[in-house]
């Protein structure tokens, strides 16, 4: 166990290197730098700025410098934020990240499964179509229209929740975020629940089961629900990179501090090291979960068992 | 405590009384001031404010946008200040002198000044502040500001010592500044954060990390106590402030929002006082549905089309390019496209107090004489309707961007034949192309003053300015500008800039379109709030009525 | 015996409603069973009479209507509620499945899955839950009980699986136990264990069998009576002795004439000409696979599933290869072919080393070696017509034909495999098995190769098309001038067509012999075993058959036993059989790898 996990972790550090290699030379493909704005800067404080920044090396050697400077767990300062270091910013943004992105998932887990199930249970009949129906919505209405129009009906026009911001945290801020977050993850993992939750419905071990005179909440949930969970898991990492690339949408709409919100930013502006921080940051975040999934699996899956 | 009916006279008296009973750190409710007598005020001085984009630092030498002066203008005090009217009147400082050759000024600082920690303010701190905004350390992106300054332009480029800069601390209370050359609008730089005055000890205690709350010690209104990035930022009132008796609001809270549909729903359901900005797009909405809470004012900026010079076809081709500027129907952009009431530009300089517009004569004109001589002038340059011409155009992606350049692309082909082609960039990658001058031949820009002086408009096309990515390049245009900056007689400086402006728009290396306003909505309940074309609010100025 | 039956079957209606259009899989289907009786259902595929065991328990899938009357003990059974039958499910009819491989839940331990249904049916205290569930595993005979409801399904063997199903539906004394085709799915050994346990267990339980199946050598052996049902129809019923002595239906007598069996006269195999050259041969070819972990956290596992096999294969011969799944004699045929790399030795064909040819040449080469494979309908591509299907091997080899030119060809080969040039634009679907295998076959035979490597090709196949099948085969061997490979598990299938039989065992070759040889006097114990396990539709003899049925199953290909494979299950096995292994010996005409060859004495046969 412990071998194999260190032997995970050693495996990931070449495909950290090439995303780390990719996106600093493709952030610094991308035309215009960190410091051009509309007002041009005088060319002698200009050459401070990049002097100070490191920027007036040759790219290898700022290349090698910032592998050098990752090593010892230092991002960098912000170009962009510049009271603000790499490492603080994503301090400080990814614990609200991680806690819209997790509410998100496990909203979408207990929705989706639910759903799913329900239907399965009632394949082609009114409850299958309606979450089928549901859930196509979910699917192809994108984050930034569902998001608007939650906040227009719940925020704006009824007056229950916050428009946006995180205030102090509490569940009122997050509500809305979360839900349009998770809806999009919920209607696939219903979609998936319901595929294989049929299909697991249909196997032979359940049809076992029923000649044993098993009640249906029993097969469903004693027999049915782990094997038909196991497509549900090997989601989790596409969900897990699909909550992150939705959560840049979503913390930009409801103005939460999050990490997503960052890479927007940082892109824009140029802002080197706080696009590959965050870059790097996510990157050793879905290899770990991908790892976390990989254990997961074993776990419910005892064929695989470790 | 529940809220007052107070007379001015009341107002000022309790407020000095409660003052005197309370410490420093604690809140109180806040009194109205001046025009604000006879209302009810709201219990709750609470200012929350949306703020456009992240501010990139609080530091006042290395801010930079437009979001963080708003909130510097708050933390900070500079000699002196923009009253709503675009004149200066005394802030930190509180009188002044100028010497008779207009290079040396020596300000009076206000006794009793204290930051926000509750130590004095003294000459010596603004000596400190104004070498380090400077000193190529700071890495002040807007140092070029302090260069009519003694001594600046060198320290800048590590040519010179920090401390070889024009300005001494006569004594406790009074500071010289000398400069290189007259400045007429020295006053109105002395408004801008890159002159106002940072805590010594702090700055040298916490380095970088001067300007994150719970470090930063400043001399203005308020006190900088609360920085979330991408969240909000909080400020409360300096009780050690020399005018604090007369601020009303306790608290202020700045609210990062760059997405304007979000502002304007936050606004919507009173997480907001004030937006930042409102999108053209929910204009008309605004309009039918909250016309009241809408300020509509003159800001000191102008939308342009710059044509690139440098290159064919607008080389040497004046004729084409007053064409294209003539072609261009303003009062329908204003009205159909921009939609929040834009003045319409036919020159450069926004109209300011004490300048004089240069109006070139077809601005008096109908529009259909102007594309009668459009056509003419068009065909003088040698291109004739029967052989087209093509343009690419570029802008920075964005909406109202797309828009207008999709109208006047039609105006072009309609009145001129001209075909356009479109071409949207996102905005560094926009910056890079047009500086670089290589394929660029339109490009979209806008340029807003960054004090309240036709000379931040006209320097900007001088031919070795680098932000003039037209590459227009004019002698005589140059010799006027160079000749004004230095001119120390308010009347003969005016004059020459008003010149230079009649030069420029003979030549039309640009295509003025509008003159830009300052758009939000302010909640009812916000008083004190005076639009001004600098669009500077300070908050010590405003309070919250009850509502 | 009680005078009301058990069961009483009245005018069972089984209908689908299919996209087609409604289907009629039962139709009047009655009968009755006593207490403690076995009563056997037999038919084809598709005959009705799993639905019609599934109908009873009202486990019919959704689109399924049962009509009709079936009472248990008097309580009918037919359109109640879930609520009612789940009573009756597990507790008064025990059902097992065809395939205990996919019939038992993966997810679940053994103990989980018998202790829901006691906690269903029987409610009791967890620990005497545990016990009752130990207990009938060792009724079972499934040895460490307590140890085994901690694994998982996938940690015991096809047998142990069974026998698992078999507890499970044991486990509240019902009256009735469906058996549902409970032994195809295993190996011939394996199966015969099976029966065997099923007959003790009937007398031990009292329990009545209702036992569903296409083989009548295993009805001979366990019922008392039985039903024929063709096309969702009862066809014959009777006692066992009377239908096997007397069939008074067409159906039936077809039935049990095209069963292979093993005690009959064998229908002579195509003549082999004595000159016959040789075309295939085979040294020492070895097999090896590297497969990734078994489990998350240890090594990649290496795979020996063919060791040093040498063989000869003279022109219009056929060596049959038999041996229990896993033996080895799939992936050897592929080795022969290339199809697989052997890891070491060297195969010739029509005297070229194709071990040695490069790709290309191995290429042309291929067209002499054609292949026919087990599941017909799944190695058709559905989106091709059979046309195109079959002149795929034309495409490659002749591709300078004309179209019409190659819808002569096919139409041509069609007509040999006993198709008609009105298919020829038709597609898989719409074939029956039999007519499946007769495209492949066709499309195998295209390019007219002179080896024809058949890997288990009647194995899917109901019994009365096996044998046209084999028949067809013979005829096209004699016509063409094929040589074959013919692969079976089914012994009694390969004794009809080969000249010459190869059994297996782990990988290796225990026994070499000509057909007559090797089925009238087998030498190596394992095929003793094999032969004996083979049940004979015959009651007569059935029922005198002394039988000891081989104990265990083939143990695993990743650690075979030292020395001789078999030892571990070898009722002979003496010491030296675990220190060396036995060289393949010539023994009075047969090659045996054993010891103690000839010194076993007359193999005990029924």
């Amino acid at each position: 166990m412990l071998r194999f996990t260190l032997n995970r972790l050693l495996g990931a550090i070449p495909t950290l290197l090439i995303l780390i290699a990719v996106a600093f030379f493709l952030i610094r493909m991308a035309p215009g730098g960190p410091f051009d704005s509309e007002r041009q800067l005088p060319p002698e404080i200009e050459a401070n700025l990049r002097a100070a920044y490191n920027l007036d090396a040759p790219l290898h050697q700022q290349f090698l410098r910032y592998l050098a400077d990752l090593a010892r767990g230092d991002f960098g300062p912000s170009f962009q934020y510049r009271d603000f270091t790499v490492t603080e910013l994503i301090a400080s943004g990814f614990p609200v990240s991680l806690r819209l992105g997790g509410l998100a998932l496990l909203l979408a887990l207990v929705l989706g499964v639910t759903a799913g199930t329900l239907a399965a249970m009632r394949q082609n009949r009114a409850p299958d179509y309606a979450v089928m129906a549901v859930s196509m919505t979910g699917i192809s209405v994108p984050n930034f229209v569902m998001a608007p129009l939650l906040v227009l009906v719940f925020a704006v026009l009824l007056g229950w929740l916050p428009a946006g911001g995180l205030g102090d945290g509490g569940w009122r801020h997050l509500l809305l975020p979360v839900i349009c977050l998770a809806l999009p993850q919920v209607a696939y993992i219903a979609r998936l629940t319901r595929g294989s939750m049929i299909e697991v419905l249909r196997s032979h071990f359940i049809r076992t089961a029923r000649a044993q005179g098993l009640a249906m909440h029993t097969i469903v949930l004693r027999h049915a629900l782990k094997p038909a969970l196991l497509p549900v898991v090997s989601f989790l990492g596409p969900a897990a990179a699909g909550l992150i690339t939705g959560s840049v949408v979503i913390e930009q709409i409801f103005g939460l501090p999050g990490l997503g919100r960052y890479f927007v930013q940082g892109a824009l502006n140029r802002d080197y090291t706080l696009v590959m921080g965050v870059v790097v940051f996510y990157g050793a975040l879905i290899i770990l979960f991908n790892f976390l999934v990989d254990l997961l699996y074993g776990w419910l899956d005892p064929r695989v068992k470790a | 405590m529940h809220s007052h009916r107070l007379s001015l006279m009341g107002a000022v008296l309790a407020a000095a009384l409660f003052t005197a009973g309370c410490g420093p750190a604690e809140q109180r409710t806040a009194v109205p001031i001046g025009g604000a007598s006879g209302a009810e005020l709201a219990e709750r001085q609470v200012f929350r404010r949306g703020n456009g984009a992240e501010p990139e630092t609080l530091d006042p030498h290395r801010a930079t946008s437009v979001t963080a002066g708003n909130i510097a203008r708050d933390l900070f005090e500079g000699l002196t200040e923009m009253t709503p009217d675009g004149s200066v009147k005394p802030a930190a400082a509180e009188s002044w002198t100028i010497s008779e050759d207009s290079l040396v000024y020596t300000f009076r600082l206000r006794s009793g000044a204290r930051w926000s920690n509750g130590d004095p303010v003294t000459a010596g701190d603004w000596l400190f502040s104004l070498r380090r905004a400077v000193d190529p350390a700071t890495l002040s992106d807007y140092a070029a500001i302090l260069y009519p300054i003694e001594g600046a332009r060198a320290i800048v480029a590590g040519e010179a010592a920090p401390d070889t800069l024009g300005v001494q601390a006569l004594d406790e209370q009074t500071l010289e500044i000398r400069l290189a050359a007259p400045t007429p609008y020295f006053l109105g730089l002395l408004t801008h954060s890159m002159s106002y005055p940072v805590h010594p000890p702090s700055v040298e205690r916490h380095g970088e990390r001067y300007a994150r709350a719970g470090n930063l010690v400043s001399n203005g209104a308020y006190q900088l106590t609360e920085w979330v990035v991408q969240s909000h930022i909080r400020a409360v009132r300096n009780p050690y402030y020399w005018n604090d008796a007369e601020t009303v609001i306790n608290e202020v809270w700045y609210y990062p929002i760059d997405n304007q549909d979000a502002e304007l729903r936050r606004y919507r359901t009173g997480e907001l006082d004030m937006t930042e900005k409102v999108s053209s797009r929910q204009v008309d909405w605004i309009q039918r549905n909250l016309a009241d809470e809408f300020v509509i004012s003159p800001y000191f900026g102008t939308y342009y089309y710059g044509l690139n010079v440098t290159r064919a076809p607008f080389q040497g081709n004046r004729e084409l390019r007053l064409a294209l500027s003539m072609a261009i129907d303003r009062d329908v952009i204003t009205e159909r496209i921009s939609g929040t009431g834009e003045i319409p530009a036919y020159s450069w300089v926004p109209p300011i107090p004490g300048y004089t517009q240069q109006l070139p004569e077809w601005a008096g004109w109908t529009q259909a004489e102007r594309e009668a001589e459009a056509r003419r002038l068009f065909e003088q340059s040698g291109h004739a309707a029967e052989s087209p011409l093509v343009l690419e155009l570029i802008y920075n992606t964005d909406d109202n961007h797309r828009r207008l350049a999709t109208a006047i692309a039609s105006m072009w082909q309609e009145v001129l034949g001209v075909e356009t082609r479109l071409s949207n960039q996102e905005w560094k990658v926009f910056l890079q192309t047009r500086r670089e001058r290589r394929q660029t031949q339109v490009f979209r820009s806008g340029w807003i003053g960054d004090y309240l002086d036709a000379f931040t408009f006209t320097e900007l096309l001088h031919s070795t300015y680098g932000l003039n990515d037209t590459g227009y390049a004019s002698e005589r245009y140059d010799e006027l500008v160079d000749t004004a900056a230095l001119e120390a007689d308010p009347a003969r400086r005016r004059a020459l800039l008003e010149e230079a402006e009649r030069v420029l728009i003979d030549d039309h290396p640009i295509i003025p379109l509008y003159f830009y306003v300052t758009a939000r909505l302010v909640k009812p309940w916000v008083g004190g709030y005076v639009p001004n074309i600098m669009d500077q609010h300070y908050t010590k100025n405003l309070y919250i009525l009850k509502h | 015996m009680s005078t009301t039956p058990l069961l009483e079957v009245s005018d069972l209606h089984v209908r689908f409603t299919t996209p087609a259009g409604p289907v009629q899989a039962v139709a009047g289907l009655s009968f009755s069973l006593s207490a403690s009786e076995t009563l056997a259902i037999v038919g084809e595929s598709g005959s009705g009479k799993t639905q019609a065991a599934l109908a009873l328990l009202g486990l019919l899938a959704d689109n399924g209507r049962a009509s009709g009357s079936a009472r248990l003990e008097g309580e009918e059974l037919i359109g109640q509620p879930a609520r009612v039958l789940n009573r009756v499910r597990g507790a008064r009819i025990g059902m097992v499945f065809q395939d205990p491989m996919t019939s038992l839940n993966p997810f679940l331990t053994i103990g989980d899955q018998m202790g829901q249904v006691l906690a269903r049916h029987r409610p009791m205290a967890r620990a005497a839950a545990r016990a009752e569930c130990c207990r009938l595993l060792d009724a079972v005979g499934i040895s460490a009980a307590a140890r085994r409801l901690t694994q998982y399904p996938h940690e015991l063997s096809g047998g142990m699986r069974q026998r698992v199903m078999i507890a499970a539906a044991l486990l509240c004394r019902p009256a009735l136990l469906i058996a549902d085709e409970p032994t195809t799915a295993l190996d011939v050994t394996v199966q015969a264990q099976i029966l065997a346990l099923l007959g003790e267990l009937r007398r031990e339980f009292a329990t009545a069998v209702l036992l569903i199946t296409h083989d009548l050598g295993i009805v001979a052996g366990t019922c008392e009576r039985m039903l024929v049902m063709q096309r969702g129809a009862l066809v014959e019923q009777g006692t066992v002795d009377q239908v096997y002595a007397e069939p008074a239906h067409p159906y039936t007598r077809r039935l049990l004439a095209a069963a292979p069996r093993l005690d009959a006269p064998r229908s002579a195999a195509v003549p082999l000409p004595a000159d016959s050259r040789m075309l295939l041969a085979a040294e020492e070819v070895s097999v090896r696979f590297r497969l990734p972990p078994e489990r998350l956290f240890s090594r990649a596992r290496e795979l020996q599933a063919v060791s040093e096999v040498s063989l000869t294969v003279a022109e219009r011969e056929t060596l049959g290869i038999v041996g229990e799944s896993g033996c080895g004699k799939s992936t050897l045929a592929r080795a022969l072919l290339r199809l697989v790399e052997p890891a070491a030795g060297r195969v010739q064909f029509d005297g070229r080393e194709l071990t040695a040819l490069d790709r290309t040449q191995l290429k042309a080469a291929r067209r002499d070696l054609q292949l026919v494979f087990q599941d017909p309908l799944a190695a058709l591509d559905p989106r091709m017509t059979v046309r195109d299907i079959v002149a795929e091997p034309l495409r490659t080899f002749r591709p300078e034909l004309r179209a019409a030119e190659v819808t002569a060809e096919v139409t041509k080969i069609l007509e040999e495999v006993g198709l008609e040039a009105a298919h020829l634009y038709r597609y898989p679907h719409q074939f029956s098995g039999g007519q499946c295998q007769r495209i492949g076959i066709a499309r195998a035979l295209i390019l007219r190769p002179k080896l024809l490597v058949c890997d288990e090709p009647v194995s899917a196949l109901d019994v009365t098309i096996q044998s046209q099948i084999i028949n067809l085969l013979r005829d096209l061997q004699e016509r063409f001038g094929l040589t074959l490979l013919f692969i079976a598990h089914d012994l009694a299938v390969v004794r009809e067509i080969s000249h010459r039989v190869m059994v297996m065992y782990l990988g290796r070759v225990v026994e070499l012999a000509p057909v007559e040889r090797l089925y009238a006097s087998p030498e190596h114990p394992y095929t003793r075993a094999l032969l004996a396990a083979v049940p004979i539709p015959d009651p007569e003899r059935e029922r005198n058959r002394v039988r000891t049925p081989l104990a265990g199953e083939p143990p695993s290909a990743f650690a075979p036993p030292s020395g001789c494979a078999f030892r571990t299950r070898c009722p002979h096995a003496i010491e030296r059989c675990a220190e060396e292994r036995p060289a393949l010996r010539d023994y009075r005409g047969a090659l045996v790898a054993c010891h103690l060859a000839g010194k076993l004495g007359e193999p005990g046969r029924g």
